[in-house]
């Protein structure tokens, strides 16, 4: 990243990196640059020196956003914060970047001189990049469409059966007209009773239409197979790449945007293929040899024909614009109608409890009113535009008749021909009219397959390396100076460096969005930190397998997701080939088989979604048992028990207690009485470990745990203070 | 943060909405650049600024608050009506609020460009001089809140707006027409 992008006039010789910075620290608009030298920080307002800074004065950098601008500040080491300058947000990233760089020098003495992170918005549209290694924006339409072109190369066999097909369909519906210039020249005008002449070319003509239909079918066949394959190759392919994707590029987008990529992207495509692919071929062959016919008959008719057509080319494209921003109008209209109506109807109780009917029938109707007139609106376009449009294309046709009438009149030319003539003309403007939609089209497609190709040509972040080792983990787990930011700009966690024993329970606290859930991310690897190390038995967890990582570890989250299916498959999931014996077994540790026996269907009622509807505890059990079949070596409990009553806590207690028996368990937990049985804990404050002790210890201490409980007790108390209204 | 004060000496009372007496507020910026506001006979330093309703109205509700020594949210009160503020105070809080705030207004509309992905290229005049203005999803970041006023957020997170774009130019409008 160019962190030095302009520098000041009369700059110092020595300064490493400049950035431009837009007001003072007062907030007073200036023309001036953030300037760093290897010892120092200077803010030049034009071309002065306006403040000198030590970089070894300050124990902390950081860029603090606002609303329309951002600031960069530095915390002196007696703790007060100064205001370096105010900046605009295109300057925040490289901003971002250079306060790294300063706080990096600050912990090792060593102001780096090149970074290597990469440019963060595209040279060309200025767009933010966001990790991405080209601009989707800027990646050219043709080079989209040849990377969708390349993935026919599979079923080319199919695809050059389909072409094929066409063009001898297309060559026998070129040779149609000839025939009939045959029987009207030959039998019709000088009314020639040779019937036996006249029978020989209406079965060509018969047994040619035929021939037309067979190809057609051919054609339709392949093509087809040729489109619906492409399409579910498509769809495989970013359906396994969703799921190989870090957690990190899952979570830019929503479940929604990725379903929609998956199916109507994909689907998008295929239709393309389907209806575009071999057209592109067989139309501009038609347009090239149907155009080399007209100009054999005749040239100056055949002029009269295509002269007006790059004129009628550009009117047509001003009228599909204009009618585009009615379209436009028309769908997003259409949206917010649909937003509106799902937003009423979810609400329906809201709204009927306040007795709002009345006032949301108005907001609906207004809501509907506006879609129906812009629909009225654009369809009037339509149908003026479309008429309009068709006669100002076939606008030559009238010439050929006037003039080619006269040339019958003057015996220069026979009606055969000139019958001939004009169904070529006719059949020359399907082509046209195709390639004056074909920008639309090209456009609509190419936003699908640059959505398609973005997921296929991401690389995941989070990946194996080259030899990754499968390890039979025992339990170990070291946290060596780990900083990690969901964006690289904003770390949550800073320096954690702490040690878990085997066997241990080690319970996670402090605020919420310290950090807590982030540290297990990292533990699961679903993210790599920024810096620093995490070993699992000594090894560093980037060198060890995902899956072997994985599949050692056991998850129990604060919310269970229980797929479509029934109990015993639900149980399964984590170990498809366990026996039903082991499945019983884990459900008795759980303490879950008693309910499950109670259910309708046994282990086979089916749950999720559209089944039987488990409760918070009853789920939360079915998890455990998952979670004790997969055996894992270490446990994970993120807020297991948060959301259960304490009748059910102490049961779901109980079935924890079996499974974290002589297992390492890292679990987090809100209410704290819930972390009593935990060997040591480990307090996180403002992104940092603050404390790191057993319960007595942290007492003892009178820190950042020692609050947390009295503030815990407080609250409890005033709880059962509080009168009981039911 | 509030001189003198400890969190756990503090009375917080997060359900009570004080109203501030503007005749009482001493407002005043910091060399660091932070502004410091005295009140009630109590200083509290790193003050913070926020419009409630920053679409409807720039100088009425502004909410003041600071962070206490555990980087607790703490609002000191809220300023109903700016205008109440003597002149000087007036300016000054108008200033950093401006600053904070900073939101150039979109005077005249040349162009859209769309490149069909969903960002649009605006080319446009605004306080801040001649811009081209790329917008990353335009459904979210490129409209209208009620009929007049248009909200824009750029790409890189820079703010643009414009008042009323009915008092716009006809060439401007028209422009607009299609993505408003």
């Amino acid at each position: 990243m160019d962190l030095k992008t302009s520098l000041p006039e009369n700059a110092k010789a020595d300064i490493i990196y400049s950035l431009p910075a837009n007001f003072t620290c007062k907030g007073d608009k200036m023309d001036g640059h953030f300037c760093v030298t290897k010892e120092k920080i200077y803010i030049y307002n034009g071309s002065e020196i306006t403040l000198e800074y030590s970089i070894d004065d300050f124990s902390e950098f950081e860029c603090k956003q606002q609303i329309g601008t951002s600031m960069a500040q530095g915390t002196l080491k007696s703790g007060e914060t100064i205001c370096f300058c105010g900046f605009s947000q295109d300057q925040f990233l490289r901003y971002a970047e250079l306060m790294k760089l300063l706080d990096h020098c600050l912990r090792t003495g060593e102001l780096m001189e090149i970074t290597d992170t990469e440019e963060p918005v595209c040279p060309k549209c200025g767009l933010p990049l966001e990790g991405a290694k080209e601009c989707i924006y800027c990646t050219g339409k043709g080079k989209t469409m040849v990377k969708l072109i390349k993935r026919i190369a599979p079923y080319k066999k199919y695809f050059a059966i389909a072409v094929i097909c066409t063009i001898l369909s297309e060559l026998i519906w070129v040779l149609a007209p000839y025939l009939d210039r045959v029987i009207i020249d030959k039998y019709v005008t000088p009314k020639n009773t040779h019937w036996a002449g006249l029978a020989g070319v209406i079965i060509t003509i018969v047994t040619l239409l035929l021939l037309a239909g067979v190809f057609e079918f051919f054609n339709m066949k392949n093509s087809f197979k040729v489109a619906l394959n492409l399409g579910r190759d498509l769809r495989q392919e970013i359906f396994e790449k969703s799921q190989q994707l870090s957690m990190n590029s899952i979570s830019k987008r929503t479940a929604g945007e990725l379903i929609n990529r998956v199916s109507s992207d994909a689907a998008k495509l295929e239709d393309f293929i389907t209806a575009n692919g071999k057209d592109a071929i067989v139309k501009i062959l038609s347009l090239v040899i149907i155009g080399i016919l007209l100009f054999i008959m005749d040239w100056r008719l055949a002029l009269m024909t295509v002269l007006p057509v790059p004129i009628v080319f550009i009117i047509v494209q001003k009228l599909f614009d204009a009618m585009a921003i009615r379209y436009t109008k028309v769908w997003k209209n259409g949206v917010s109608h649909g937003e509106t109506l799902h937003d009423i109807l979810n609400g329906i109780r809201v709204v009927k409890s306040y007795g709002n009917e009345v006032r949301e029938i108005q907001r609906y109707t207004e809501c509907s009113e506006r879609w129906a007139k812009s629909c009225v609106r654009a369809e009037m376009m339509w149908y003026l535009t479309i008429p309009a449009s068709e006669f100002i294309l076939t606008i030559g046709n009238f010439f050929v008749l006037y003039f080619g009438g006269n040339m019958i009149l003057d015996h220069t030319m026979t009606l055969g021909q000139l019958i001939q003539f004009t169904t070529y003309v006719a059949m020359l403007y399907e082509p046209i009219r195709w390639l004056i939609q074909i920008p639309r089209n090209l456009a609509d497609t190419s936003v699908s397959a640059g959505k398609v190709f973005e997921i296929l040509d991401e690389d995941t972040d989070v990946r194996d390396c080259d030899d990754p080792i499968d390890l039979d983990i025992q339990g170990d787990i070291e946290f060596d100076g780990v900083y990690f930011g969901y964006k690289v700009y904003n770390p949550v966690l800073k320096d954690i460096t702490c040690k878990i024993n085997k066997g241990e329970m080690i319970g996670i606290v402090g605020h919420s969005g310290v950090g807590k859930s982030t540290m297990i991310n990292l533990i699961l690897r679903l993210y790599d930190c920024t810096q620093g190390e995490i070993r699992i038995d000594g090894v560093n967890i980037k060198d060890i397998a995902q899956h072997s990582l994985r599949s050692q570890v056991g998850v129990v989250l604060q919310e269970t997701f229980l797929f479509d299916g029934n109990v015993l498959e639900n149980i399964a999931y984590a170990k498809p080939d366990a026996t039903f014996e082991e499945v019983i077994r884990a459900a008795k540790i759980a303490n879950a088989h008693d309910f499950i026996t109670k259910l309708p269907d046994g282990y086979n009622t089916r749950v999720g979604n559209k089944g039987y509807q488990l409760s918070g505890g009853e789920r939360q059990r079915i998890a455990i048992a998952r979670a004790i079949l997969h055996d894992p070596k270490i446990i994970i409990l993120d807020e297991a028990t948060a959301s259960l009553d304490t009748q059910t806590e102490k049961q779901i207690q109980d079935a924890l207690g079996k499974l974290t028996k002589g297992r390492t368990t890292i679990a987090i937990a809100h209410r704290l009485s819930t972390l009593s049985n935990a060997d040591r804990l480990i307090v996180l404050d403002k992104g940092r470990l603050a404390e790191f002790g057993t319960h007595a210890e942290l007492m003892q201490k009178k820190g950042v745990y020692y609050k947390l409980v009295m503030a815990q007790r407080q609250t409890t108390k005033m709880k059962k203070a509080q009168p009981q209204t039911c | 943060m509030a001189e003198n004060i400890t969190a756990e000496q503090e009375v917080y009372e997060v359900d009570k909405l004080t109203l501030l007496d503007c005749k009482k507020i001493r407002l005043a910026k910091e060399e660091s650049g932070f502004l410091t506001l005295d009140y009630e006979g109590r200083t509290y330093h790193k003050v913070n600024p926020t419009r409630l309703i920053p679409f409807y109205s720039k100088t009425t509700y502004i909410s003041l608050s600071y962070e206490n020594s555990e980087k607790e949210f703490r609002e000191i009160g809220v300023i109903k009506d700016m205008a109440e503020l003597d002149n000087e105070q007036y300016k000054l809080l108008d200033s950093y609020l401006e600053y904070k705030y900073y939101m150039p207004e979109i005077t005249k509309v040349y162009s859209i460009k769309d490149n069909m992905r969903g960002a649009i290229f605006v080319k446009a005049d605004t306080t801040s001089g001649q811009k081209t203005i790329c917008i990353r999803d335009w459904y979210q970041n490129f409209r209208m809140i009620g009929y007049d006023y248009l909200y824009v957020n750029d790409a890189d997170g820079n703010k643009y707006f414009c008042p009323d774009i009915h008092k716009l130019d006809r060439k401007s409008r028209q422009v607009l027409e299609m993505y408003t």
